[in-house]
């Protein structure tokens, strides 16, 4: 640990010649071994490595501008101060430049972040199609407790390590980014960076980190259009940045982390939207009869078929005739292809139905208040739009139903037939994850989590859901109730902790840092104990932020990924107290462009990259650096054939997702 | 010693004398007499019948049948007596499995040696696993219907019968594979030939023979099929088969377990095939736009296995282009000079830039603006389309930038008329664009409809789609010359062209009298981009549409209900029961067999009762089939739900038969 944190500088005044000599001794297969994995990703990142293969000075540019902007973004100046004299004593012509771009980059996602706004930072993006989360996959790998090593073996390692933080770098850098602001149900707002590969999912592990909520699976990411009077959850699946580039520039619209008992109620009570036809009377006395046996096999013959089932559903609905404020009633049935009605003087056989709307290109939002905005009959109402509209337009459904009941098994059933067994992932993974925190509470206080969670932690990427899915289905009943209780608990203490933050630290730039431990008692003592310290070192070696200290702690790394940072008391107290050092620096870059409005610049970005090692898989891109090292050490020292097995493992990796798909 | 005699010739035991006709049932055949007694074991008398008949041959599949009790003499341990046989017997020594002439889901016709002796599941679990088909409690066998005495005899086209007759397989062990099929199929080219037949989809039926063959025109029309099952419980001979009758194999339970592309050709093929035809004689019913997909589908599939292009089209699916990539990479590695030509031209997106006529529709239309078409410059680079006045002012601003992703595209193609056309509608947060693009010539058109196709998905014409995108495109204009070309209403004959192909084939008839080819191919092909998927992917998807039709997986039977004075429709499917109303067709109640306690048969009555949970009880005799083929299908599909949790292949027929059987008593 103490090793890595000084690692950083000799690394970099190293990286030259020893990429040089390793590429030399190993061959060039060696190199590949850190970007065998996804395509796109690999790709860039080996357009980068080769470019530096051939012209060493080229590399270092790229690598240095993309640690630019990384440390820009994630790291306190300090660091940032060292590694620049690193470049100087590189001599790197390239590196201010960079600083510069990526600095403006941020100021100007800052400056839009007056509205809730979301800003692309697009450093680099110009030549990356944003490599997805897959980088994940390669870091979880086994971490096979690292053997002793000859020296040469070790030293060999450690090449192979720092070129691998280095690609990691590089690859990082290429991410765009945007800061957004969500709005919590307190009315607060936090501040979060997004990177372009990061799912729903990812976001909202990240605010269960910096919120304590009890993470149930109702807390979602809910978009608001006020224009429209329209909102909507997001899915759990979908990329965040992509939904936000929709938005236009002066948007209003916003983004809201709350509960929401209607995202997953289908999966709660699925007898409501696939027993509940015809005969109301009948189906309400078998909605409090169906017991969890019935549900869960009802829930494997809708969902886990060679097809999905979609619930079926038919009745009358008001729609709003195009460009008018009337509403003509309709007779509506929803099939897995589409919505259909059903035309006049025709019946209701499948011959005779006619087209609505298909899925592919709509989602599906929820009116509010259409009564008063359009006439809607009722204020059940539902929406369907293309993504890109964000203005009113003819191209906009506006649908609306008697009560609230039809109103939900419509945009339930709608929302299954356009995601199908997606929704049904994901919410065994929101499962898995409320079980997981609720588990990890109670295990948080004691300190005994570790060697049980590193795995789940930070593997997540695709392999999570599946491992877990069996056990959680069996246990979906306990692990909720168990995320009851602890959402009760952590009720009670959320307020405390808030008291105690908002005294020491006004602004939103430290609560986040600070609610990175989560288990509240470790937070607590650090806050309190608040001596200055010296964290510049300590957080330099992070390098990606937060997620790295703890690797650099922990000589036993192999064990503790993402999840044992609470575990480790040094880091909080560490990074509490820099705040009030390293936030003076970068304001000068920032400030110029943000203007004075936005003092706490530094902090969004680096609450990113705590998220980031947190937990899900982008993430763990960033503080792979670190624990990559030890995995690699063992089939690294081969040369060849360490090479060789990575470029394995990924064929392997490309052939099971090509299975995946097809199945 | 039955047969003991004294001098004078008279019989002292109790011995009689026993006929037994050798051949299958034929009054005619020649028969042999024994002298038996009551203590006679039926193994002794196989014995001496075939020394009596003292000819050189392989006795070992024959056994008796007794005719009057309709019964296999099988327990060769058993005495006369037991059997209850005495002198009047009629007894038939004859071959156990006969050849029949199975319907296959595909509707070509297989000569195969079923068992006439095994309880008819043991029968067609047989008869798959010839066919390789696994999971054979899926299927069942009918009767064929009889035939109208109207059809003129000389319109019968000799149809070509495959033979498996005379294949034997080794018992036991699955068969193994040779050269890419199980090996008892590749033993002569007659038998690979009819594997292909089974794994590969068959082309389109010719729309006349469509046109002619009977639909359900109604609800009680559909439960005329069911009424045909044959019994799980009791052997071909038993239900009056004979040998070299024709006999229908299809899936009856809609349950299909583990469906795997990979080991399952033969039944995947089969199902598609049997979906298809369920789709195309309108026995489910689907939406229009349902139908455009099925038949972009089949197209797709007709294509792929006519190619011969059975295995996956390399590079179709991101899974694939990650292998590509690791390759293509690996090879970069290992050539280690690391060619920057070659990264380059697998960076540099493809771009298209032309000459093309655009037609944008205001956005705020209604000013009645008929500008038509107007030459422009247009460049097409990743997921974005510029125009510009002309090529010269390329370089400065366009006229307008629209980014296809997520955008609609619609085809505009009228090929006889020359017009190629590309509509977009494009989505901006005002709302949508819509923009027409005017091609000149097919070409052109496929290369930009492909390019749009993409990006629509935002993916680039780098992907390593593009090229069969394009040529799937050209494909289908071609069809449209040929096939589509001619007169609307009279749907050509399968010989039409060899590449282009009858629309017609592809859809159900109601679809032939309500659009002209030349609509309906535009339709099929802008229906759903397919182009990509491999032939096991396409017909999965087919499949899965087709589970995904709201009556999918309903059998149909016509009851009355007790206390009811009218017949009506009861839908059985594999997890429930629905009440449907004959005349509207409206489902009136459904009952879940989750919350089923117990049903029982009355045979005398016909009548069949189901108790669910909380005291409801239903009665209903039943009409159109046997109140045996009702109980069937609710055991069968009970049966078939306690296969997800023994995840075993082999089957547990002894439950299988107590949850159908039972009525053999009576």
């Amino acid at each position: 640990m103490g090793e890595s944190s000084e690692d950083i500088d000799q690394m970099f005044s190293t990286l030259l010649g020893e990429m040089d000599l390793l590429t030399q001794s190993l061959g060039v297969d060696t190199l590949p071994p850190p970007d065998p994995n996804p395509p796109r990703a690999e790709f860039n990142y080996s357009v980068g490595f080769k470019d530096l293969n051939e012209s060493l000075n080229a590399l270092e540019d790229q690598d240095l501008d993309a640690l630019m902007a990384d440390l820009v973004a994630d790291i306190s100046e300090a660091e940032q101060r060292t590694i620049q004299a690193q470049k100087e004593s590189l001599q790197n012509q390239h590196h201010s430049a960079s600083l510069q771009a990526s600095n403006f980059s941020g100021a100007a996602s800052l400056g839009y972040g007056t509205n809730v706004a979301a800003t692309g930072i697009s450093q680099y993006e110009d030549d990356l199609p944003p490599p997805p989360a897959d980088p994940v996959l390669d870091l979880p790998l086994p971490p096979p407790p690292p053997e002793p090593l000859s020296q040469e073996e070790e030293e060999a390692q450690a090449k192979a390590d720092k070129i691998k933080l280095a690609l990691e770098k590089l690859k990082e850098a290429k991410v765009k980014k945007l800061v957004i602001k969500v709005h919590m149900n307190d009315n607060s707002t936090k501040s979060l960076m997004v990177d372009e590969r990061q799912l729903a999912r990812d976001v909202l592990d990240n605010l269960f980190e910096k919120t304590h909520c009890d993470c149930n699976v109702d807390w979602c990411l809910y978009e608001i259009y006020p224009e429209l009077q329209i909102e909507r959850f997001f899915e759990d699946h979908e990329n965040v940045v992509e939904v936000l580039s929709d938005w236009t520039r002066d948007t209003e619209n916003k983004i809201l982390f709350l509960e929401k008992e209607e995202k997953y109620a289908v999966f709660k009570n699925p007898q409501n939207f696939y027993l509940d036809n015809r005969g109301k009377k009948e189906s309400k006395e078998t909605n409090e009869k169906m017991n969890a046996k019935n549900k869960e096999s009802l829930l494997e013959e809708s969902f886990c078929g060679t097809s999905i089932i979609v619930p079926e559903l038919e009745g009358a609905l008001y729609l709003k005739e195009d460009g008018k404020k009337s509403w003509k009633r309709r007779y509506f049935l929803l099939r897995a292809s589409g919505i259909y009605y059903v035309p006049k003087g025709k019946t209701k056989t499948s011959r005779d139905l006619a087209c609505f709307i298909q899925f592919e290109n709509v989602n599906i939002y929820y009116g509010t208040q259409h009564k008063m905005k359009y006439k809607a009959p009722t204020d059940y109402c539902f929406v369907l739009k293309h993504p890109q509209i964000q203005k009113e337009s003819q191209y906009i459904k506006y649908l609306c139903c008697d009560d609230a009941r039809t109103l939900n098994q419509w945009v339930m059933g709608i929302r299954i037939a356009k995601y199908g067994k997606t929704l049904y992932d994901n919410y065994q993974r929101a499962v898995a994850k409320a079980g997981l925190a609720s588990r990890w509470t109670d295990l948080g206080t004691v300190n005994a989590a570790a060697p049980a969670q590193p795995s789940t932690g930070p593997k997540t990427g695709t392999t999570q859901p599946n491992g877990q899915i069996p056990q959680a289905t069996h246990s979906v009943s306990a692990v909720l109730q168990e995320a009851q209780r602890h959402a009760e608990t952590s009720k009670d203490k959320k307020p405390a902790l808030r008291n105690h933050h908002d005294p020491a630290v006004p602004r939103a730039p430290h609560a986040p840092k600070s609610s990175l431990p989560p288990p509240p008692p470790v937070r607590r003592s650090s806050d309190t104990s608040g001596s200055p310290a010296t964290p510049p070192k300590a957080k330099g070696t992070g390098g990606g932020g937060f997620p790295a200290p703890p690797d650099d702690f922990l000589p036993p790394p192999p064990p503790p990924p993402p999840l044992d940072d609470p575990e480790l008391p040094p880091p909080p107290p560490d990074f509490m107290e820099p705040p009030p050092d390293f936030v003076p620096p970068p304001p000068p870059s920032y400030a110029g462009t943000a203007g004075s409005e936005l003092p706490p610049p530094p902090p969004p970005p680096a609450p990113a990259p705590a998220p980031d090692s947190a937990r899900p898989s982008p993430a763990v891109a960033k503080r792979p650096p670190v624990p990559p090292k030890r995995q690699e050490n063992p089939g690294h020292p081969g040369g060849a054939g360490g090479g060789e097995q990575d470029f394995m493992s990924d064929l392997m990796k490309a052939l099971q997702k090509k299975r995946g798909n097809v199945s | 010693m039955a047969g003991m005699k004294t001098a004078s010739g008279d019989y002292i035991d109790s011995s009689w004398e026993l006929r037994v006709f050798v051949g299958e049932e034929d009054p005619e055949a020649e028969s042999v007499t024994l002298r038996v007694t009551g203590e006679s074991h039926i193994g002794g008398v196989l014995l001496k019948i075939v020394e009596q008949i003292n000819r050189k041959q392989d006795w070992s599949d024959h056994a008796i049948w007794w005719e009057q009790k309709r019964q296999w003499l099988l327990q060769t341990h058993w005495t006369l007596d037991k059997y209850g046989i005495l002198a009047d017997a009629r007894l038939f020594f004859g071959p156990q499995h006969r050849p029949v002439v199975l319907r296959l889901p595909n509707r070509r016709a297989l000569r195969l040696r079923a068992s006439f002796s095994q309880p008819l599941f043991q029968a067609v679990a047989a008869i798959c696993r010839l066919l390789s088909i696994r999971h054979p409690e899926e299927l069942s066998l009918l009767r064929a219907p009889e035939k109208k005495e109207k059809k003129k005899k000389e319109k019968e086209p000799e149809e070509e019968l495959y033979d498996l007759s005379k294949v034997v397989l080794a018992g036991g062990v699955a068969p193994a594979l040779f050269r890419g099929m199980p090996a008892h199929f590749s033993d002569s080219a007659q038998t690979e030939a009819c594997y292909h037949m089974l794994s590969r989809p068959q082309p389109p039926p010719d729309p006349l023979l469509l046109q002619r063959l009977p639909r359900p025109s109604s609800l009680s029309d559909k439960t005329q099929l069911h009424s045909r099952w044959l019994d799980s419980s009791r052997c071909l001979m038993q239900q009056g088969i004979k040998a070299g009758d024709i006999l229908w194999l299809r899936f009856k339970y809609y349950s299909f377990f583990d469906l795997d592309p990979k080991t399952d050709p033969v039944r995947l093929t089969q199902l598609y095939e049997q979906a298809r035809w369920d789709l195309l004689l309108e026995e489910i019913d689907c939406t229009e736009e349902e139908m455009m997909v099925f038949a972009a589908l089949q197209y797709h599939i007709n294509k792929l296995s006519q190619s011969g292009e059975v295995g996956e089209p390399a590079g179709t699916d991101p899974g694939l282009d990650d292998l590509d990539a690791a390759l293509s990479n690996l090879e970069v590695k290992l050539e280690g000079s690391a060619p920057t030509d070659v990264l380059d031209s697998l960076t540099t997106i493809p771009e298209l830039k032309d000459h093309l006529r655009i037609f944008r529709i205001p956005r705020r239309p209604r000013k009645l603006t008929l500008k038509g078409y107007r030459q422009h410059w247009v460049v097409f680079k990743e997921t974005t389309l510029s125009y510009y006045k002309s090529q010269d002012e390329a370089p400065g601003d366009p006229i307008q930038q629209l980014n296809l992703k997520g955008c609609e595209v619609v085809p505009d193609v009228n090929v006889s008329g020359q017009k190629f056309c590309i509509k977009l509608l494009v989505p901006s947060p005002e709302g949508m664009s819509e923009i027409y693009l005017r091609c000149q010539d097919e070409q052109q058109y496929a290369r930009w409809m492909a390019g749009c196709r993409l990006a629509s998905k935002g993916r680039t014409m780098a992907d390593s789609s593009y090229t069969s995108e394009v040529q799937a495109i050209l494909a289908f204009l071609s069809l449209q010359r040929t096939g589509g070309g001619g007169p609307g209403n009279h749907p050509q004959g399968p010989d039409a062209s060899a590449e282009g192909l009858n629309p017609y084939g592809l859809v159900a008839p109601r679809f032939q009298r309500k659009f002209k080819a030349k609509q309906l191919i535009p339709r099929i092909l802008e229906a759903q981009n397919v182009a990509q998927l491999s032939l096991a992917e396409a017909q999965l998807r087919f499949i899965q549409a087709w589970q995904s039709l709201p009556d999918f997986g309903i059998s149909y039977v016509m009851v009355r209900f007790k206390g009811s004075r009218k017949d009506e429709i009861l839908g059985i499917a594999n997890n429930r029961l629905i009440r449907i109303d004959l005349a509207v067709g409206d489902v009136v109640k459904t009952w879940r067999f989750s919350n089923m306690r117990q049903w029982n048969v009355n045979w005398d009555i016909r009548q069949v009762a189901i108790e669910f949970d909380e005291h409801i009880n239903v009665a209903f005799s039943c009409v159109s089939a046997s109140c045996r083929i009702v109980h069937e299908y609710i055991g069968g599909y009970i049966f078939l739900s306690t296969r997800e949790r023994a995840r075993g292949e082999e089957l547990d027929e002894d439950l299988f038969l107590q949850l159908t059987g039972g009525h053999e008593a009576f």
